[in-house]
């Protein structure tokens, strides 16, 4: 017999001020199994949870309802003060009165009355459950961090440091990510290449590191504690251990393309090395541009039109026939650092960006700014290389602009402008930088303070308002805008026009190979942004850097080094205590149709062979190998004879559930 | 204060005037739509609340049988909600899901409890006002389509009629005819039994009532001289090829058109294995009712033997494999479909009346069952008791949901043969039933059972561009 506690919780005023929780627990005493139920200000207190677990000890309970906010939040909370308290945590479910209740109906009366509906399934759910036992699963204690930028590279850093292997992947054919594009960053003017060549070079030397380089990961099977992840890795066509980086291939080579690395503001040759700090050091030819790479003969034959790098290459480092590799490796833990990318060329039309080649985004500016640029630092207009003297910085191109952008803050364009003006006014000291703003969020740990000093010592002019357009004039740029603090249309000259565009998410699907979330602009999404900040709905799968949402560099690294610690709690363990809420086959009934198996996303159902005591196979039946079950519930739904279950979700608690949530109350 | 006023108050305060309260069970994913209703509760976006959420993990999770139990224990709306096609947290629980309540949909539809009952809407983690508005778009669909309380019928209530059959598009096979393929057969059983081919010829035999055929299982050339061919050999010998019923040993098999369909699939599904059997096809005239009208399945079936049979058995004589004849059967629209046309037709209420009427006849024979090839179950999901999802006993609510489970798990894999209906005692329509959703699985899916032994079932598989136009925008 059933002895069910219900535990109505107030949430101080957020569920009791429209819901009668006093009268939702008189309710439940009635309802059939409870024999105990109160209300209580905080459940989820120390003193709430003692009460539930004194009840538990006193009244002989054998299940128990919580009815409080979204399991979401506290169902962990309090299924484990039911194990605390000696009880089955499975027997132990929460009724959401708050989000789903108390939150969104405003009428007490029918607020209390689908209060009493809500506790009544759940009861159901826990009178017709199961104590389940959870499976211990080994962990792998290796890491994949996805992204070689300084996110990645922090948190492969740390987790190797700590002991465990890391496979670190990055799609380009050197890590450093847009922060090696950086020429100083803020607010310390630190030369960013300063900062992040030596963690580079630390993490491709660390014995602990794989890195694999021009590599995206294609697939991800398995799931926390044992991921396999495939790899598919784009081959050099050199050979890295002969490479000495001595760019004679280079020299010979007759291709000419731009240079991603500069955003097109210098070229490159087919065979290249992206910049010259690169790690790993060594030339990479890039098939799509070579004059092989369309070659091939009708005979099957390769044919090669140049083979000039591979005359020029002392050491035979050359090998036109490598092919792209499948790497597969097995894992416990994954970083997803993809970080961002800035707005499309050509999305901004009323500022010509794309258009007008002397109006620049800010990573543009910063390949202008830096002594490794394509003008060594100087700073020369795009166009035409003449000296640059007015500049007109542009800020929110694109961020908190819903029509044209996108409706978020990008936050860390206040600051790199102020940079970027500072920057110019040191390299060109009588020039002329002009600002537009809408507001200054300048919130970081010295940001303000930087700031002033741009306005105030460096004499740049800060106007408040959005520019509207540029138009091309004479070989200049005007740009057109408002100064809405004296209410007066504005038009200023400016030989370079810098736009400060906003940060979207690195293109691709990875969060669905990851089948993590994403927020509505593809940042991917964490689990819960206070208590949960870098862990994702996924188990073992953490989300670092601007991937996550728009941040500066001490963020982006504060952050990596949260999601390796919070990969690192997992890899510290060597067995993990898996969800039992998993698929259960009733031998008996399997008639062997395995539709389970065609709808199992997981290929955890396999066939089992029922022998007789002669070792003949009698008949076949569907077995669920646990290991593999995420507990989706597919295959039940794909069960006709009902053979198949999900613990945790049983039949037999759903057919209760339903039938006390579609009880009409007696009026 | 006038009663103008009232008129225009809020929305809340006409509704609590017109008296009628919906009660709407939404089964929603944890994954995403729990979350998206978490949200609206967070950034506290009010609803209606007669929607009462049921978490389980995945949409894929849902069956059919919690939208029927919903509907018989009182709810007067059903909304399914998940992940976005490709946001889903099980990669493609979804998708398979999706299929699924296509069907359940039509099915419902067909019976009258109409799109204004049934919702599906996907709605994600971060769609709180997405939540709110598809809630409220459903109360306001049920609240119109009212209380879902009628069962039975209605006293007073004018009967629905289908409309008469066409005549036979072909007039019936001679008596003559008939003989010769009768003989045909016996000769083919007795050189496949005395050659020690089959251990078992499964045809047919002469009735206690004459002009009357039923199944005959020959194991020697004595019992295989009884062997006889009629246009009243209406059993489907597919049924005794698998589950409970199953023939052991080495079988040849006779089947018309329509039975060849129920092996394709029986196969498919890994229920027999096609290197036990020999499959004679023979070249059907069509079978007739005992008013001798031609079958209602065989007025758009030309009567050629099946691909992939063994034997063609016609009035000529015996050839080897599917041949076909030189003037096939001359064929004429399904007069089934006429039928679902007309009920279709009809509003929703009407027909709720019609299939209230009809499974109020039902006495859970389950002699439909019984003749199905494909209700090859131990045990049918009807006769389970923890939990009974259908109730056992006759009842109102008990035999739609047992109709509409029946017609569900047909979907996709019913051969069309009818003999539920033939067989069925209280002469119900189930025919329609099936035929109305192997005409909904070849408009979404492109697919018709018993067609490829190697293709996926339908509801086992998913496109990801599979239409979705019943899911709230």
């Amino acid at each position: 017999m059933a002895r069910i506690g219900v535990f109505v919780c107030h949430c101080g005023e957020n569920i009791a001020r429209t819901v009668d929780v006093a009268r939702v627990a008189g309710e439940a005493r009635k309802m059939p199994g409870v024999a105990f139920a109160t209300d209580y200000l905080y459940m989820c207190s120390a003193p709430g949870q003692k009460l539930l677990a004194e009840a538990i000890a006193e009244h002989g309970l054998t299940g128990v309802v919580v009815s409080a906010c979204s399991p979401q939040l506290h169902e962990p909370t309090f299924r484990a003060a039911a194990a605390q308290a000696g009880l089955n945590p499975f027997l132990c479910e929460m009724a959401n009165i708050r989000e789903q209740c108390s939150w969104v109906h405003p009428s007490r009366e029918a607020g209390t009355a689908k209060a009493c509906r809500l506790v009544a399934a759940a009861v159901e759910k826990v009178r017709h459950a199961r104590p389940l036992e959870p499976a211990g699963v080994p962990v792998t204690r290796r890491a994949l961090v996805i992204g070689g930028g300084v996110a990645g590279i922090r948190a492969a850093l740390d987790i190797a440091s700590a002991g465990h292997e890391v496979v670190l992947v990055e799609k380009q054919p050197s890590i450093g990510g847009n922060m090696a594009r950086l020429s100083e960053t803020f607010p310390t003017l630190d030369c960013s290449q300063c900062i992040l060549t030596p963690l580079m070079v630390e993490a491709a030397r660390h014995p602990n590191i794989e890195l694999l380089t021009s590599a995206e990961v294609e697939e991800v099977g398995g799931y926390v504690g044992s991921f396999r992840v495939r790899i598919r890795r784009k081959p050099a066509y050199v050979k890295p251990d002969l490479c000495t980086a001595c760019g004679d291939c280079a020299s010979a080579c007759p291709v000419s393309v731009p240079n991603e690395f500069d955003r097109g503001l210098s070229w490159r040759k087919a065979i290249y090395i992206p910049f010259p700090q690169a790690v790993p050091a060594t030339y990479t030819l890039d098939a799509n541009s070579c004059l092989n790479a369309k070659q091939e003969s009708a005979t099957g034959y390769r044919v090669l039109a140049c083979e000039r790098c591979a005359e020029a290459c002392d050491r035979q480092a050359i090998d036109y026939d490598a092919r792209p590799e499948i790497l597969e490796r097995e894992v416990g833990a994954i970083v997803a650092a993809t970080g961002y990318e800035l707005l499309p060329r050509g999305s901004l039309e009323e500022y010509g960006y794309g258009r007008y080649a002397d109006v620049v985004d800010g990573l543009e500016f910063e390949r202008l700014l830096s002594a490794s640029g394509p003008t060594e630092g100087e700073l020369r207009r795009p166009s035409d290389g003449r000296p640059v003297r007015d500049v007109v910085f542009v800020q929110c191109a694109g961020s908190r602009d819903p029509r044209r952008g996108v409706p978020y803050c990008s936050r860390i364009c206040c600051m790199v402008t102020a940079k970027h003006a500072l920057l110019f006014k040191h390299k060109v000291a009588d020039g002329r930088a002009t600002v537009f703003y809408m507001d200054i969020r300048a919130g970081g740990k010295g940001y303000e303070e930087f700031v002033r000093r741009v306005m105030e010592e460096e004499r740049v002019l800060y106007v408040r308002g959005r520019a509207s357009r540029v138009v091309p004039h004479d070989g200049e740029l005007v740009v057109f805008g408002a100064d809405t603090l004296s209410g007066q249309p504005v038009q200023v000259r400016a030989d370079l026009v810098v736009l400060a565009t906003a940060m979207t998410p690195a293109p691709g699907d990875l969060a669905a190979r990851l089948r993590i979330p994403t927020d509505p602009h593809g940042f991917f999404q964490e689990a819960h942004p206070k208590l949960r900040p870098v862990e994702t709905l996924a188990a073992g799968v953490y989300v670092t850097g601007a991937a996550q949402a728009p941040k500066d560099i001490p963020d982006t690294v504060a952050q990596a080094s949260a999601a390796a610690s919070k990969a690192l709690e997992l890899l510290s363990r060597t067995e993990l205590r898996r969800e039992p809420t998993t698929a259960r086959v009733r031998e008996a009934r399997c008639m062997a149709c395995f539709e389970c198996a065609r709808v199992c996303p997981y290929k955890a159902v396999a066939v089992e062979e029922i022998r007789d005591r002669e070792g003949k196979v009698v008949r076949q039946v569907a077995a669920v190998r646990v290991a593999m079950c995420e507990g989706c519930g597919a295959c039940v739904g794909a069960c006709r004879t009902g053979a198949m279950d999900l613990d945790g979700f049983a039949d037999e608690q759903l057919f209760a559930q339903i039938e006390a949530l579609a009880r009409r109350e007696a009026a | 204060m006038n009663g103008t006023l009232l008129e225009i108050g809020p929305p809340a305060a006409r509704e609590e005037r017109s008296g009628f309260e919906p009660v709407v069970v939404a089964i929603v994913c944890n994954w995403c739509t729990y979350a998206g209703a978490d949200m609206a509760g967070t950034t506290r976006r009010a609803y209606p609340p007669n929607v009462r959420l049921l978490r389980v993990p995945c949409t894929g999770r849902v069956s059919p049988l919690q939208v029927l139990k919903a509907f018989e224990q009182g709810a007067d709306g059903v909304l399914v909600s998940g992940c976005h096609p490709g946001d889903c947290h099980y990669v493609h629980g979804n998708l398979v899901a999706r299929r699924r309540l296509a069907i359940l949909r039509a099915l419902l539809d067909f019976v009258g409890l109409d799109a204004r009952r049934f919702h599906v809407s996907w709605v994600s983690a971060s769609e709180g006002v997405r939540w709110a508005r598809v809630v409220e778009t459903v109360t306001r669909a049920v609240r119109e389509a009212g209380p879902l309380d009628a069962w039975s019928p209605r006293d007073g209530e004018e009967p629905v009629r289908l409309p008469e059959p066409p005549p036979a598009p072909s007039p019936p096979a001679s008596p003559e005819e008939q003989e010769a393929v009768g003989r045909n057969l016996r000769s083919l059983a007795a050189s496949l039994l005395g050659e020690g081919r089959v251990t078992v010829f499964l045809g047919y035999g002469e009735a206690t009532l004459p002009g009357r055929a039923v199944p005959l299982l020959a194991t020697d050339l004595a019992e295989a001289s009884a062997l006889v061919w009629n246009d009243r050999c209406h059993s489907n010998l597919a049924v005794y090829l698998a589950g409970p019923n199953r023939v052991p040993g080495k079988v040849a098999v006779v089947l018309k058109a329509c039975d060849a369909r129920a092996v394709i699939g029986l196969q498919q599904e890994g229920q027999l294995r096609r290197e036990d059997l020999v499959l004679v096809g023979v070249r059907c005239p069509g079978v007739r009712e005992e008013d001798g009208r031609l079958a209602l399945k065989c007025h758009a079936c030309d009567g050629e033997v099946a691909a992939g049979c063994d034997f063609t058995v016609s009035a000529d004589g015996v050839e080897t494999g599917a041949a076909r004849s030189a003037a096939p059967r001359a064929v004429a629209p399904d007069p089934r479909d006429a039928a679902i046309a007309f009920l279709e037709g009809l509003p929703p209420a009407r027909r709720w009346a019609f299939w209230r009427e009809q499974f109020d006849r039902c006495l859970r024979c389950y002699a439909c069952r019984a003749v199905c090839p494909l209700c090859y179950c131990g045990t049918c999901i009807s006769e389970h008791h923890r939990p009974q999802w259908i109730p056992a006993s006759i009842g109102p609510r008990g035999n739609a949901s047992w109709n509409a489970i029946r017609a569900y798990h047909l979907a996709g894999r019913c051969a069309g043969c009818d003999e539920c209906t033939r067989a069925c005692p209280a002469r119900l329509r189930l025919d329609l039933l099936n035929r109305r959703l192997a005409l909904e699985v070849e408009r979404r899916f492109g697919y018709r059972a018993g067609e490829d032994p190697s293709a996926a079932p339908p509801l086992a598989a998913f496109r990801p561009e599979d239409p979705q136009e019943f899911v709230h925008a």
